[in-house]
């Protein structure tokens, strides 16, 4: 009986590291495949400006950005001059993914660091997140003139991943 | 040419950390105490080359050599010298080779204070922290080379450091962190050193200890610099964002915590020993693990390293070897243990084995809640979820508690058990009164109550009654209440630490107050005791970024101050920063962030209101300086 319980962390810990092994085949192909070259889920939501409902329809000027966001998320901080700058230079329209936020918070902070995003869907229950895979925030995505999914980018948006993901399939 | 040197050397210190890593296994085969002898001098030779192999990384990035890709990446010639010189960590290549030198460091600390012991237990001791030396610079030159070349192209100017990073906090962050990580190897390779050797007695919990307390330290003053430099730098007064990095350091500190308070029931007591053995397993795997997550790009976090799954692999593996290894081990030598005795349930004993527990079970759960998103998506088929501040917010709070309700009597339980229990009722009386007047004290300066607050101060009175007023209580004579606190220095100070920490996150929770708003050049906005003026704006060029600098004066009552809240445009990435002013006073802080441009002369704000935060780091230092004075204790001792 002593032997047994003496093998105990050791059998837990193999469990835990094949576990880990198994994290790592999560790799970014993954992750995208599922939604990838699929239309954007349908959804209806109000926007964070006013309570009006937007849904598919409303995502009116492609090809365009999702973006997801949140006041909680600190990476968010991180990409948000980069979202500007797209802004700025009118590279590409910017739709707003609010998810699960509270949007007294979330419109401050817009008014506070500025607003990169034509309108932002308010999501607070996260379900069109949940349509859309969602990891966290911030993740972005690429949706095509015919309303595609193209490009999935899990974290923060940098000159680096804009160039090497998004700008290919843009210039397509 | 000079990274040329750095690179061989390393080279040189993989081979020959790996010939100490084998050598007990080669005096085993040749019986020759040759292998024995050598394994000292090697293993300073080792800190030698890695010493030097870092030092060329630091000549490379303070000539601007761009041709090292690491270098053009993260230093540019811009930088201010001492920014150059902190860029050699900031990144991940460098900081690997960071935290391999504090491990080298450790190792030969490690070896000084032995070096008269039993050559045996050195060797193995040596011999494991060496295979963790060795797993560690052959991960950094196969995944994560500093000296690889950018050749024949070479960039003529580097990209920059992050703004982030560009602070003294940051400077000191790594180095303190590392420090506190790679140490927690020290106590584990005594765990293996003990467990191949077969002496698991008093004397190895003794000397394990003073390692533990010294990672621990480290730790404490690492994480704690981190969220000072949060604090400040992000510019919007968070100070802890239970992230998952901030989590793969907050885990092992907790375990460490377990780790010294159970080491020293084996070395009164000689119970707990298979425990304080899977303690010290149990923490190098979390600090390991830490690394995995943070490297390996499986868990996205502000932290924003250079991710690459190739690398979460080979560190994957290192952690497969050593803790797979040392549970084999364990479980195959530790079975013939003897401790095993009996004490009661109210004794000193069981007070350690709870406190031990709660932490455990705390650190497990932090843990599950960072890993809890992979388990979720890999249950529930690609669905994903993120598991939040709430989550840590409502588990953390029964732990504090109960650790709190521990620290308050734990001087007072007897080994074996307990006879006497006059000191519940003195506590109780000293700790309420305590709370009244604090309550008050509260109450007047700021006119209001919350139950986190009230929580906090009973959880602060409570173990300041246990650690500090009861010992002068107990003390007939001053000469007498000196000498008890000159003994107990180390867990006096560590404790009240614990306790000014848990009131500066009670208060800091419960009562921080903030506003957004836009102010004019000369208005002023009045929130909680103070008011807030903009008084102007100043724009102008530093050595590598514009700068728009608002002048902002703090009135209160009749003290006035000025403050700078800044917003900077780095030249060479585009990146705009804030900088904080914030205006610090003993019970609380006024933190104000530069927002927009709103128009002629118009800027909005973010004012905030943070009290008592300034104590969660005070609070940090003196447990800090605790453990660092207990450490520096049992090694004088034990080196007499």
């Amino acid at each position: 009986m002593n032997r047994v319980t003496h093998f105990l962390p050791f059998i837990f810990f193999i469990f835990f590291i094949i576990a880990l092994f198994s994290f790592l085949d999560k790799d970014e192909d993954q992750l995208r495949s599922v939604l990838l070259d699929k239309n954007f889920p349908d959804f209806s939501l109000p926007k964070l400006e006013s309570q009006e409902i937007v849904t598919g329809q409303d995502l009116s000027e492609l090809p365009s950005l999702l973006n997801v966001w949140a006041t909680w998320c600190i990476a968010c901080r991180v990409e948000h001059p980069f979202l500007m700058r797209l802004k700025e230079e009118s590279t590409v329209k910017i739709y707003g993914l609010n998810y699960k936020d509270q949007r007294e918070k979330a419109l401050k902070l817009l008014d506070q660091i500025g607003n990169p995003y034509e309108f932002s869907i308010f999501d607070q229950k996260g379900k069109l997140a949940l349509d859309l895979g969602v990891y966290g925030a911030p993740e972005t995505f690429l949706i095509d003139e015919k309303g595609v999914i193209r490009v999935r980018h899990v974290g923060v948006l940098t000159e680096d991943v804009w160039e090497k993901k998004f700008k290919v399939i843009l210039d397509e | 040419m000079i990274a040329e040197i750095g690179h061989l050397l390393l080279i040189g210190a993989l081979v020959i950390s790996f010939f100490v890593g084998f050598s007990p296994l080669c005096r085993f085969i040749t019986k020759d105490n040759f292998f024995y002898r050598v394994t000292g001098p090697l293993n300073i030779l080792v800190l030698f080359l890695v010493l030097f192999s870092f030092i060329s990384l630091i000549y490379s990035f303070l000539n601007d050599d761009f041709s090292l890709a690491y270098v053009a990446n993260n230093s540019n010639t811009l930088l201010p010298v001492y920014y150059k010189l902190a860029a050699t960590w900031g990144a991940h290549e460098g900081s690997l080779l960071l935290w391999i030198f504090c491990l080298c460091l450790w190792a030969t600390s490690y070896l000084f204070f032995n070096r008269k012991k039993d050559e045996e237990f050195v060797a193995l001791t040596l011999a494991v922290l060496n295979q963790i030396i060795c797993a560690f610079i052959a991960f950094t030159l196969f995944t994560s080379n500093p000296f690889e070349r950018l050749l024949p192209i070479m960039p003529i100017q580097g990209s920059d450091l992050n703004p982030l990073l560009q602070d003294f906090a940051f400077t000191i962050h790594p180095p303190l962190l590392y420090l506190g990580y790679s140490g927690l190897a020290v106590p584990f390779a005594l765990s293996i050193a003990a467990l191949i050797s077969r002496n698991i007695d008093s004397v190895w919990a003794r000397d394990t200890r003073p390692w533990s307390l010294l990672s621990s330290g480290f730790l404490t003053l690492g994480i704690a610099v981190g969220s000072w430099w949060a604090y400040y730098e992000l510019g919007w007064g968070g100070w802890w964002f239970w992230d998952p990095v901030e989590n793969a350091a907050f885990v092992p500190w907790l375990i460490s915590i377990a780790m010294f308070h159970s080491l020293i029931v084996t070395e009164r007591r000689g119970l707990y020993k298979n425990w304080s053995i899977l303690l010290t397993i149990l923490a190098f795997a979390a600090s390991i693990l830490g690394t995995f997550l943070v490297r390996s790009g499986v868990l996205t976090s502000v932290h924003v390293f250079a991710l690459d799954p190739e690398r979460g692999v080979f560190i994957l593996v290192i952690f497969s070897y050593f803790i797979l290894g040392s549970l084999i081990i364990y479980s195959l030598m530790n079975n013939k243990l003897p401790g095993r005795s009996t004490y009661s349930l109210i004794s000193r004993e069981f007070g350690f084995l709870l406190n031990n527990l709660l932490l455990v079970i705390l650190a497990i759960s932090i843990m599950f809640g960072t890993l809890f998103p992979l388990i979720y998506e890999a249950i529930y088929d690609g669905k994903q979820i993120s598991v939040g501040p709430p989550y840590y917010q409502v588990l953390i709070l029964p732990f504090a508690i109960g650790l709190s309700f521990l620290q308050g009597i734990g001087l007072y339980l007897g080994w074996n058990s307990t006879k006497e229990f006059s000191f519940l009722k003195r506590i109780a009386i000293e700790s309420f009164s305590l709370f009244l007047l604090i309550c008050l004290f509260v109450f007047l300066v700021f006119g209001k109550f919350s139950w986190g607050s009230v929580l906090a101060i009973a959880m602060f009175c409570w173990i300041v009654s246990g650690n500090f007023i009861e010992l002068i209580y107990n003390s007939s004579h001053l000469r007498d209440l000196k000498a008890v606190l000159f003994k107990r220095l180390a867990l006096i100070s560590a404790h009240l630490g614990m306790a000014f920490l848990v009131l500066g996150v009670g208060m800091v929770t419960t009562f921080s107050l903030e506003r957004e708003v836009v102010l004019s050049e000369g208005e002023g906005y009045q929130l909680g005791d103070v008011t807030f003026t903009f008084k102007g704006i100043e724009e102008y060029k530093d050595l590598n970024y514009y700068v728009d600098s608002a002048r902002i004066e703090i009135k209160r009552n009749d003290t006035v101050n000025e403050v700078r809240a800044e917003k900077r445009i780095y030249l060479s990435t585009n990146q705009t920063m804030t900088e904080a002013a914030i205006k610090p006073t003993l019970l609380q802080d006024y933190y104000v962030t530069l927002g927009d441009h709103l128009g002629d002369k118009t800027w909005s704000f973010k004012l905030q209101i943070k009290p008592f935060i300034r104590w969660i780091w005070f609070g940090a230092i003196l447990i800090a300086f605790g453990t660092f004075v207990s450490s520096f204790n049992i090694l004088k001792k034990s080196h007499e």
